[in-house]
């Protein structure tokens, strides 16, 4: 097919797929006074800070985004660590039945969510973790490691066994070699499971509306869920504002990264 | 060399192993065993549960409620199959080796990083009666549009184009690093023998694609098999349960009719079905036969 037509279809159907986001940014961004329902197509005015600013003190989506970003940020920079501890411990400190402890690991993904929810949800109740940052943190942890464990055995596969040689000839401890050696070599590994890992749990609902009530320990998505149902009506341009500031970082930070999306992608998370 | 053995590091090496191993073990693993448990038994999460053998899932597959959920999982399973991954593939085969195809491609990229719920709010806006949609209807004579998101199944189609909306940008990219890592040789000696257009993809690029097209067809039914957010935000399964999703299903049978074990059942039920669509294609992608 000549260059020109494939650029034309491309436009065409670009222009198709932005149409959505373009209704979300123009309606987002009028004043709720005068929104109307009724005329979504047309711009009329400019109110979309004020609306951000409104939605962030509706259903307290201030405080969540605050657990939301420690969620993010906590979690997957602890199982980054933990899924390369045992990926070390597998391949170069040859654990004995090493592939068995891999799989078992390994194994925490194949079930979808729905498996572990009604469990959790009791057993969280029993020990006073139901609706807390902690307890939120330590989830968001244990379901990051598997995929994490994954890439980093591979990773450390790749790593010369002499690597290691030297460094225990040089006198080094195991934990030594790990944190200075490995998780330095690793770096690019670590930051792109981060990433992956962060957007997931930014983006979760499921396990948010499980285990949390209040608005200041809700994961953010699942507050902007509860918003939907609640302002839907009668404030419809806040919700939409609010879709927005919930939207914009992990969009921000998925376009910063295409590529390390695309590979861990193809490695099978999604 | 040194000679080390397989035993020099072990407790080291266990120590290492055992934070990931744990933390698995007590927040996936023991759950699971405990869903499986809870699907033999009655519980309503007060006392104990009573073991009740498969009477949960006779009840499952008898109720008409479940059965309609898993004919719209099986439509959300072939929605998402056609156009996300179909359309992904167009996209990519579209801006391969044009020039700017990182721009072209970015306006298909950006619903991906959207949450479920935030294509939610959107699909919801625009389909609204009266919304944005039928407001353009409306602009070239179409007065009386259907009422999108409360007419079965119709309801289920517009979730899924909502999704292959968000789904189609991954698809294309994982399509375009896939044809990136195509070698040159093989492409220009079929140009050089005047293959073009669609005999250039049937009789090279198809099949070179074709291990990839098993991990993305694979990932795709996986991820459509648990589809939950999009649904839990434009319909909440409703009107009545007639757009439930199995996933929803199970979370409504849990944590609104708070009938844990039927809830568990399902769950188990999705878990089967999830897995040996997982090994299809794992087997598939793994096979020899692949392998060209």
């Amino acid at each position: 097919m000549s260059r020109i037509i494939r650029i034309v279809v491309l436009v065409v159907l670009g222009l198709v797929w932005l149409v959505p986001t373009y209704l979300l940014v123009v309606n987002a961004a009028k004043d709720p006074t005068t929104f109307t329902t009724k005329q979504s197509w047309i711009p009329t005015d400019f109110h979309l800070f004020q609306n951000i600013g409104d939605a962030l003190t509706l259903s307290g989506l201030g405080n969540s985004i605050l657990s939301t970003a420690i969620y993010s940020i906590v979690s997957p920079a602890i199982a980054v660590v933990v899924g390369a501890a045992a990926g070390f411990a597998i391949v170069a400190l040859k654990l004995r039945r090493g592939f068995l402890w891999f799989v078992v690991i390994f194994g925490g993904t194949v079930f979808p969510l729905q498996m572990i929810l009604l469990p959790l949800f009791d057993g969280y109740s029993r020990v006073g973790l139901y609706d807390t940052r902690i307890g939120m943190v330590i989830v968001y942890t244990a379901i990051s490691i598997p995929f994490s464990a994954f890439v980093m055995r591979n990773f450390f596969t790749g790593v010369a066994a002499s690597v290691f040689e030297a460094a225990v000839l040089d006198g080094a401890t195991t934990w030594r070699i790990f944190t200075r050696m490995y998780l330095p070599i690793a770096s690019s590994a670590l930051v792109a499971i981060f990433i992956l890992q962060a957007t997931f749990v930014w983006n979760d609902l499921l396990l948010g509306l499980t285990l949390t009530q209040s608005d200041d320990i809700r994961p953010i998505v699942t507050t902007l869920s509860g918003m939907q149902s609640t302002y839907g009506g009668a404030q419809m341009s806040t919700v939409l504002a609010a879709a927005v500031l919930v939207s914009l970082p992990t969009v921000i930070l998925f376009l910063c990264t295409q590529k390390f999306f695309a590979k861990g992608l193809a490695l099978g998370q999604y | 060399m040194t000679t080390r053995t397989a035993t020099t590091y072990q407790w080291s090496a266990r120590g290492f192993v055992a934070p990931g191993v744990i933390l698995v073990a007590v927040l996936l693993y023991l759950p699971l065993l405990w869903t499986v448990y809870l699907s033999f038994t009655h519980y309503d999460g007060l006392g104990d549960p009573q073991w009740v053998g498969l009477d949960n899932y006779v009840e499952m597959f008898t109720d008409p409620g479940f059965v309609g959920s898993a004919l719209n999982t099986l439509l959300w399973v072939v929605g998402t199959l056609i156009v996300p991954v179909g359309v992904g593939l167009a996209i990519a085969l579209l801006t391969w080796n044009l020039g700017g195809g990182i721009w072209l491609r970015l306006p298909f990229l950006i619903p991906y990083a959207l949450s479920g719920i935030g294509v939610g709010v959107i699909w919801s806006f625009i389909l609204s009666s009266g919304g944005a949609l039928d407001q353009a209807l409306a602009a070239i004579g179409v007065t009386d549009p259907p009422r999108w998101l409360i007419d079965a199944p119709l309801n289920t189609v517009v979730m899924i184009i909502a999704a292959a909306w968000q789904g189609v940008g991954v698809n294309a990219l994982l399509f375009t690093i896939g044809l990136q890592s195509i070698p040159k040789e093989p492409l220009e000696a079929a140009r050089i023998d005047g293959a073009n257009g669609l005999r250039l993809f049937g009789s090279i690029l198809w099949p070179m694609l074709r291990p990839l097209t098993a991990v993305v067809v694979g990932l795709s039914i996986v991820a459509s098999l648990k589809t939950f957010d999009i649904v839990w935000s434009m319909t909440k399964g409703g009107p009545g349960t007639v757009s439930e999703t199995l996933a929803l299903t199970m979370y409504k049978d849990t944590f609104v009719n708070s009938d844990y074990g039927l809830g568990s059942a399902i769950a188990v039920f999705l878990t089967i079905v999830t897995l040996v669509a997982s090994i299809i294609y794992l087997r598939q992608q793994l096979s020899p036969k692949n392998e060209i």
